[in-house]
């Protein structure tokens, strides 16, 4: 990908924070950060071992924010999501314990393997910002950023997310094994300390504040928005694709291409952020048909197919 | 945009549209000269009353009944008769439209009534003001019609007789109008701005005036050069009339002019206006050159051979017709043309003698009347000669005696018919003459059958007859559509059924009175006949009169002249050469085809000869020209690259760089590196790079991307990017 725009200078020092514990693995880490400098989600699926909560720790480190982990099991309940009011004799009177939500990074680990009903105290939390604890409405703090892993092997026991409950997130990364270089380098830089322990913040919530106002004022032209409004539109109408992507697919998207311009240097976006992204921003948005799966079509073919077939704007309007 | 802006917009665009009514009517001008339109001032009206509602944008409820009522209205005062809106008037009005609407369906285009061409022509006007109205105010793409009207009236003022001189100067002026404020428009659409009528008016307008100014000022007063090549319509004409001659072939189109070979007839012929002789004389008659006597059911053929004779002193041995009939003693001088090619003589009705400015060995062959020079290959070496003739009228009481009998000699040449000739035909023959009493009546009423209105006189599309068909009932049954020759030999296949002898005589008709001679006033007339006269009759034979002409094809005048003895020579019941200035209008009308006007054959046959450039020259010309435009095809991109690099030598503003990346992107298409679908300009310029080892390409896309999604307004290295630009189409060229 392009070589021609270097990474924000703020964004690289993060970057190279996290290279230093997880080698490798640049891809994810940056569409990380595009999820967290657009206010948004990520749904990590992969194996366990891979590095996923490695890599969550290493970004709320760098940023200096503070990390909490809710591991998903299937006896797991609401309140032991968002916090839970308790009766404390002295004072005579309840409490508000804050739960593991209120934090400003979150790992929601194995997210699949508890009950909707748990699942849904935390998609609530990320879409609306706040939880609702015996009729209190306590609002999150930001920056609130949360990666929720779901592990593809265990089917036994899981409650898979429902479609409309997927798109709250807005991108779905795999992580992948690393190389064997990569392994390799990784067994050396652990052998003594962990390098974990030995990162520090280099920016602190203040600033992440801030960059995520800037990104939002990244500039986007019509036309690169008319071409988004085609990619979506183009998903609705594939034979292969039962239920298309939704406008806040498109939404997501935009705002997704924004910080991915932000990160690369740039203050405006180009038809190629928005080709990159796709596929993260859109892959688990859609409902692919029986057909595609029947033919072991992925989501990522078809999308990638669209991005062939859709024009890409190359002049203005009035020289067409 | 403020509503001050918006309003200086409309004012920009009622300019716009102006300039294309002027345009159009640069087109509609001409018509009552290059064509038979009356009355053009209204249809000019009209086409302004519906430019203006357009213009004005009034609701399409309002406009369509307004410009409807309009075309009532004109249609009432140019042809119904009777209050508008009143029983009468909508009678007529549904019997017009019923019954072009019958023609529409039967495909009779070119019957209309004048009504409803002149409703089919206000139709178009309106569309046209529908058009135009898009294509100036809408789409503002004036460039295409203003290049059509300059192409209509060229062309018209080429080849018809519309004088263009001052079309010309007005739609250039108007088309500068146009052009500027069109320009102008969509410069200020581009640039997003919207200035004031004041201020366009004083910045662009002034000057344009006065620029338009000087140059129709210069170009009016600039001494002009002749044309350096004469008018290339003769010779265009002339080619495309030899194009219809191929010989050989029964389906093609022949050539009209007179002939030798009649074996085969049928066929449609193109209209040919080589003048063949011109005739001196005071009377305007046909012109005989021979006949013939055996119909072979495709067409004539002589039974006998020629058997000529030489005459003496250049009187003429052949008597057509006896000593008894009345007579008028003539002369006439015939001179023919370079463009006769065949070696007869051509001669009026009672020849007596032929004097030429030489001695003259003329052979005369006395059954067909055929008269040939000796010792000349054509008669266009001829030269003048001088005829003289006691041109014949025929007593009806003469013609109408049936107490006679045929001479063997006259039966065994002139009742031949072919034996497989369909009975029908013989049927009809005998239908027609049911009741007539004499011969005379009958021939009549067989001449006068063709004028029923189940026959049509065209020169194209006529039929061929193939197999075992018969000509003459392919004409009378099937067809019934055709020219001289089927009418001709119809009429004496029918009196030959009706045991009458009768013979084909073939020749030209009188052909057209030139302008000359009658400035001139001289006694004699000079008629001009050209192939497009020429012409075959019937002649019928009575034994106490001799061969009398008849003229059964429609709309032609060219029978005997047939007087009644008790009432004088005054009330002769037929001519051709006193009918009055209606019939000939009326003739002339119907031999529109044949003949045209012969000023234009003048011009015609004059400059003919100064246009003579051989065809090879042509070709030559041609194949250059064709080279010429495959080469710079081929190689455009190597012309277009100077032109590019000589317009935009530097990169001043970004539409200049905008358009220059896009030719780069144009170039590299053309060299084979082509954009895939859906690929951005950056993975493309990517690729591109890759193909040269470079980075140029990337590095040029990343400013291009910089003003293309992002907006900016300039370019920061603009040398540095002009730079990028050549060296990527050096690198490609």
């Amino acid at each position: 990908m392009s070589k021609l725009s270097n990474y924000h200078p703020t964004i690289e020092t993060v970057l190279n924070n996290i290279k230093r514990v997880i080698i490798g693995k640049e891809e994810v880490s940056v569409l990380s950060l595009v999820a967290l400098l657009s206010e948004g989600h990520v749904l990590l699926e992969d194996v366990p071992g891979v590095g996923k909560t490695m890599l969550v720790r290493a970004l709320s480190k760098s940023l200096d924010c503070d990390f909490n982990r809710i591991q998903f099991t299937p006896d797991l309940l609401p309140s032991d999501v968002t916090g839970v009011s308790i009766y404390n004799p002295k004072e005579m009177n309840f409490e508000f314990r804050n739960g593991p939500i209120m934090g400003d990074i979150i790992l929601a680990d194995e997210i699949n393997r508890t009950s909707p009903k748990t699942q849904s105290a935390l998609l609530e939390a990320m879409e609306e910002g706040n939880v609702t604890v015996d009729g209190q409405t306590i609002d999150l703090k930001k920056p609130f950023f949360v990666m929720a892993t779901q592990n593809p092997i265990e089917y036994e026991g899981t409650y898979p997310l429902p479609e409309a409950q997927l798109d709250r997130f807005l991108l779905k990364l795999n992580m992948g094994y690393p190389t064997e270089e990569e392994e390799l380098q990784m067994l050396q830089s652990v052998s003594q300390k962990h390098p974990i322990e030995t990162i520090e913040a280099v920016m602190d919530k203040k600033e992440l504040l801030s960059l995520q106002i800037e990104v939002s004022d990244v500039f986007i032209d019509e036309m690169v928005q008319k071409y988004i409004i085609n990619l979506i539109t183009a998903t609705r109408s594939h034979p292969l694709i039962d239920l298309g992507v939704s406008p806040r697919g498109s939404i997501a998207l935009m705002k997704a291409a924004k910080a991915y311009a932000f990160i690369h240097n740039r203050d405006y976006v180009l038809p190629d952020d928005v080709k990159y992204l796709a596929s993260y921003v859109l892959g688990h948005r859609m409902l692919l048909s029986q057909g595609a799966k029947f033919e072991g079509v992925g989501s990522n073919r078809v999308i990638q197919e669209i991005l062939e077939q859709v024009d890409v704007p190359i002049r203005k309007a009035q020289y067409q | 945009m403020t509503s001050l802006h918006q309003k200086d917009t409309k004012v920009f665009h009622a300019l716009l549209y102006l300039g294309g009514f002027l345009l159009f009517m640069e087109w509609l001008r001409p018509l009552a000269i290059i064509s038979d339109t009356g009355n053009v001032e209204i249809f000019i009206l009209f086409a302004g009353f519906c430019f203006l509602l357009s213009l004005i944008r009034l609701t399409r409820w309002i406009a369509i009944p307004l410009k409807f009522a309009a075309v009532l209205i004109i249609l009432d005062g140019l042809f119904l008769q009777g209050r508008i809106g009143s029983q009468g008037w909508l009678h007529s009005f549904s019997t017009q439209l019923d019954y072009n609407l019958g023609l529409i369906q039967n495909q009779v285009w070119t019957d209309f009534t004048p009504f409803f061409r002149t409703l089919l022509f206000l139709i178009i006007l309106w569309l046209m003001s529908f058009l135009l109205h898009y294509w100036f105010v809408v789409a503002r793409r004036v460039f295409l019609f203003v290049l059509f009207t300059f192409i209509y009236i060229t062309v018209l003022d080429t080849f018809t007789t519309y004088q263009a001189d001052s079309a010309i100067i007005r739609t250039v002026i108007i088309s500068l109008f146009v052009f500027a404020i069109a320009s102008f428009l969509n410069q200020m659409d581009r640039e997003r701005l919207r200035p004031a009528f004041g201020k366009w008016f004083a910045s662009s307008l002034i000057p344009i005036v006065i620029l338009s100014s000087i140059f129709i000022a210069v170009g009016f007063t600039a001494p002009k050069f002749n044309p350096i090549w004469p008018d290339p319509v003769p010779y265009l004409t002339s080619t495309a009339e030899n194009a219809g001659m191929i010989e050989g072939s029964d389906k093609t189109v022949q050539k009209v002019g007179y002939g030798i070979d009649d074996s085969k007839l049928g066929g449609s012929f193109i209209q040919d206006d080589t003048p063949v002789f011109m005739a001196e004389s005071e009377r305007r008659h046909y012109y005989r050159i021979e006949s013939k006597n055996q119909y072979t059911g495709k067409g004539w053929e002589r039974s006998t051979n020629l058997e000529f004779e030489e005459q003496s002193n250049g009187s003429i041995d052949l008597d057509l017709f006896s000593s008894e009939v009345k007579t008028e003693r003539l002369e006439a001088s015939i001179t023919f043309t370079e463009q006769a090619n065949f070696n007869k003589l051509v001669y009026p009705y009672g020849l007596d003698a032929i004097t030429g400015q030489e001695q003259l060995e003329l052979l005369l062959e006395k059954e067909t009347g055929t008269i040939e020079i000796e010792g000349k290959q054509t008669a266009s070496l001829l030269g003048e000669y001088q005829v003289a003739y006691r041109y014949p009228s025929f007593s009806l009481e003469q013609l109408s005696q049936d107490n006679f009998i045929d001479p063997m000699d006259i039966k065994a040449q002139y009742l031949q018919l072919p034996a497989n000739l369909p009975d029908r035909v013989v049927a009809l023959a005998e239908e027609i003459t049911k009741d007539a009493t004499n011969r005379y009546d009958r021939s009549k009423a067989i001449e006068d059958y063709f004028d029923n209105g189940n026959y049509t006189y065209q020169t194209t599309d006529v039929a061929i007859p193939e197999g075992d068909e018969d000509y003459v009932d392919q004409f009378l049954f099937d067809t019934q559509v055709g020219y001289c020759d089927n009418f001709s030999t119809s009429m004496v296949v029918m009196l030959r059924a009706l045991d009458i002898p009768a013979r084909w005589a073939k020749g030209f008709t009188g052909g057209q009175l030139t302008d000359q001679s009658q400035a001139f006033e001289k006694e004699k007339n000079t008629y001009e006949i050209t192939n497009g006269n020429a012409h075959s009759w019937v002649e019928v034979y009575f034994p106490t009169v001799g061969w009398v002409p008849f003229e059964p094809t429609i709309g032609f005048t060219g029978g005997a002249d047939v007087y009644q003895e008790n009432e004088g020579e005054a009330s002769e019941t037929e001519t051709d050469e006193e009918v009055d200035e209606e019939e000939q209008q009326q003739e002339n009308q119907q031999q529109q085809e044949e003949e045209q006007e012969d000023t234009n054959a003048d011009v015609g046959a004059n400059n003919n000869s100064n246009f003579n450039v051989p065809w090879y020259v042509w070709l030559i010309i041609v194949s250059i020209i064709v080279v010429l435009g495959v080469m710079l095809y081929v190689y455009r991109y190597r012309w277009l690259n100077r032109l590019m690099l000589y317009r935009y030598p530097t990169f001043d503003n970004v539409q200049a760089f905008e358009r220059a990346y896009h030719y780069l992107l144009r170039v590299l298409h053309h060299q084979g590196i082509k954009q895939h679908s859906g690929e951005t300009l950056r993975e493309y310029a990517v690729r591109v790079d890759q193909q040269f080892n470079l980075n140029k390409m990337s590095e040029l896309t990343a400013m291009y991307e910089k003003i293309l999604y992002r907006n900016e307004l300039s370019l920061d290295q603009d040398k540095y990017a002009h730079q990028l630009w050549k060296d990527m189409l050096t690198l490609l060229l």
